[in-house]
């Protein structure tokens, strides 16, 4: 898609085919999964013999294998941003709370200690004194000095409690920068799988097309070493995966892409016949609040399967504009771009950019 | 489950959004600090040219008694922000763990997953050798698929390195959550430790100004009994 290109295609489609499966998680790679598997058979045994049937099952498998492909990577992609989205968590990102130690007054064990020993030397002073008011002063000593002895006690069991509490917060300190070392690098190993499984999704896509191919060409005696069959089709088809157009598509109900004008429902179908393609578009569109456009389009369009990846037709609509409709291949089996251009009329819609799902 | 883990998570941004800010309550409890220290350091050298009945005496034992005070108010503030910041990061980290020992959970049977994949793609790929035998247009997707194979293999291998590491790193993360908790049980010690000094604080003041008033009964009960005696003898 020329005007998607910007916007990163691959990562769209693939949002788009998240959004479409609905689902993201391990059971739905592995519902796709069975679906594959079941489309698949034993496609590589009866390949050997095997004729229309069989090239049908490998376009169905392929469609199945694009999709389990999508549904994987989706789930891989949500699984990755899960994670980048954890290493977030602000005990990953700074230091952690560890109160200061510098609090406590330096000269109050200091102090204590020096009013301690006066009260001490002042008791025993007057020790022997029998004066009424000395004994009184004595007493109102000890009693200070009781209470000095229990607050020294008290200052050095907070010491060692303030000293106890930086020990453990260093040792925490160490051991948060180690995780987070472990998870960074984890979640790291997340991104060259996913391109490892895109590369897998292309391969597989690549393999069925050549395996329809290979089995509708005539029986050969087996090649000479070294040498690689190119066998081409048998028909005058180009050499394009015609379920990857054919067939009947809609607009997503939800988590639709789109350029432009946004689609209410979009419903296509496409026919091929000896190369020849022909199909019907019918749509409303959301035109901006107070327009006076026309919401719904109608159009059909026809002509022959080129070669590319990308199909290019003429259009004609229900009131007689002409334009043009391209259909671009999604990454998974069951999306279709589409583009389409008319000739400008008054209040009625030229243009619109969506992506389908196959029915 | 789930909500178990919101609720966590909603009442840990609540307990953070209401955490005062540590600096400035370490700024406050600093400044109480300096302002406590600078008059209880001399407090008895002051008090000796003071007389023990001149008003004089007991409001400089109360002033250094309210700076006492207030010292230790401040550092309780700071004690209970910094225990409130602390075990916020502990639920946090203790939320972190749950949902990544349930993803380490899910990463083992992604892997098993993969090794599935790879057992039937390798199936697959015997299973085209064998028809190549019968149709040679077959070679070329049978290579491609030998290419699949390997593909799979390679992410089969590294599913089993992330696996072992996520493995590692959840172990690394139990290690972290038991430091978590060490860290706060030995701040509940510290905020113990110093509720029971504070109180020492506040009874040695109270002694002290005991003792002061009882310097002065003692000289006033001398001042009172000298004129009673002089009357005596007159």
């Amino acid at each position: 898609m020329r005007k998607y290109s910007h916007l990163g295609l691959s990562g769209m489609l693939i949002c788009c085919a998240a959004g479409l499966i609905a689902q993201t998680g391990r059971d739905a790679y592995r519902q796709a999964y069975d679906v594959w598997r079941k489309a698949h058979a034993d496609l590589e045994r009866d390949a050997a013999t095997g004729g229309p049937e069989q090239v049908a099952q490998a376009d169905r498998a392929g469609a199945a294998a694009a999709s389990f492909e999508a549904t994987r990577i989706a789930h891989l992609k949500s699984s990755a941003e899960e994670a980048a989205q954890r290493r977030q968590a602000i005990i990953f990102q700074t230091a952690l709370t560890r109160p200061s130690t510098d609090l406590e007054p330096q000269a109050a064990p200091g102090l204590v200690a020096g009013e301690l020993q006066t009260a001490a030397r002042t008791i025993a002073r007057f020790a022997d004194d029998k004066d009424r008011g000395i004994q009184q002063f004595r007493q109102a000593l000890e009693r200070e000095r009781v209470a000095l002895t229990a607050l020294s006690d008290s200052i050095q069991a907070s010491q060692k409690t303030v000293a106890a509490t930086s020990a453990a917060g260093a040792a925490l300190e160490g051991s948060r920068i180690k995780a987070a070392q472990a998870f960074g690098h984890q979640a790291a190993q997340l991104s060259p799988t996913m391109e490892q499984l895109e590369k897998e999704s292309a391969a597989w896509s690549d393999y069925y097309e050549k395996l329809a191919h290979a089995i509708q060409v005539t029986n050969a005696p087996p090649p000479p070493v070294n040498v690689i069959s190119a066998a081409p089709r048998t028909d005058s088809l180009p050499r394009v995966s015609l379920p990857r157009f054919v067939g009947a598509w809609t607009y997503p109900m939800v988590n639709g892409i789109f350029h432009g004008m946004q689609p209410e429902f979009v419903d296509l179908v496409i026919h091929e016949q000896g190369g020849h393609a022909d199909g019907t578009l019918y749509g409303r569109f959301k035109p901006p609040a107070g327009s006076a456009t026309d919401p719904v389009v109608r159009f059909d369009f026809q002509g022959d399967f080129s070669g590319t990846a990308t199909q290019k037709f003429t259009l004609v609509t229900s009131d007689g504009a002409q334009g043009t409709i391209e259909l671009i291949p999604g990454p998974a089996f069951n999306l279709l771009e589409v583009n389409f251009q008319t000739a400008p009329r008054v209040n009625r819609i030229r243009a619109a950019n969506f992506i389908l799902v196959k029915k | 489950m789930k909500r178990v883990v919101v609720l966590g998570v909603l009442g840990l941004a609540i307990a953070l959004g209401q955490t005062p800010d540590l600096a400035s309550l370490e700024q406050t409890a600093q400044k109480r600090n300096t302002e406590w220290e600078s008059i209880a350091k001399d407090l008895s050298e002051r008090m000796a040219r003071i007389l023990p009945c001149d008003p004089r005496y007991a409001a400089g034992i109360t002033e250094v008694s309210r700076a006492s005070e207030a010292r230790l108010a401040a550092l309780a503030d700071y004690l209970r922000a910094a225990s409130a910041q602390a075990f916020a990061e502990t639920a946090t980290a203790k939320v972190l763990l749950n949902t990544e020992e349930r993803r380490a959970v899910e990463v083992a049977m992604e892997r098993a997953d993969t090794g599935k994949e790879q057992t039937a793609v390798d199936t697959q790929s015997d299973a085209l050798a064998q028809s190549v035998k019968q149709r040679s247009s077959l070679e070329e997707p049978r290579k491609l698929l030998e290419q699949i194979a390997a593909m799979v293999r390679q992410r089969a291998a590294a599913s089993e390195q992330q696996a072992s590491a996520l493995d590692a790193a959840v172990q690394m993360l139990r290690d972290l959550v038991t430091k978590f908790d060490a860290r706060d049980a030995a701040l509940r010690d510290e905020s113990i430790a110093f509720e029971a000094e504070r109180a020492r604080w506040n009874g040695y003041y109270a002694a002290r100004l005991a003792r002061a008033q009882t310097e002065c009964a003692i000289t006033q009960i001398g001042t009172q009994a000298a004129p009673a005696r002089s009357k005596g003898k007159q």
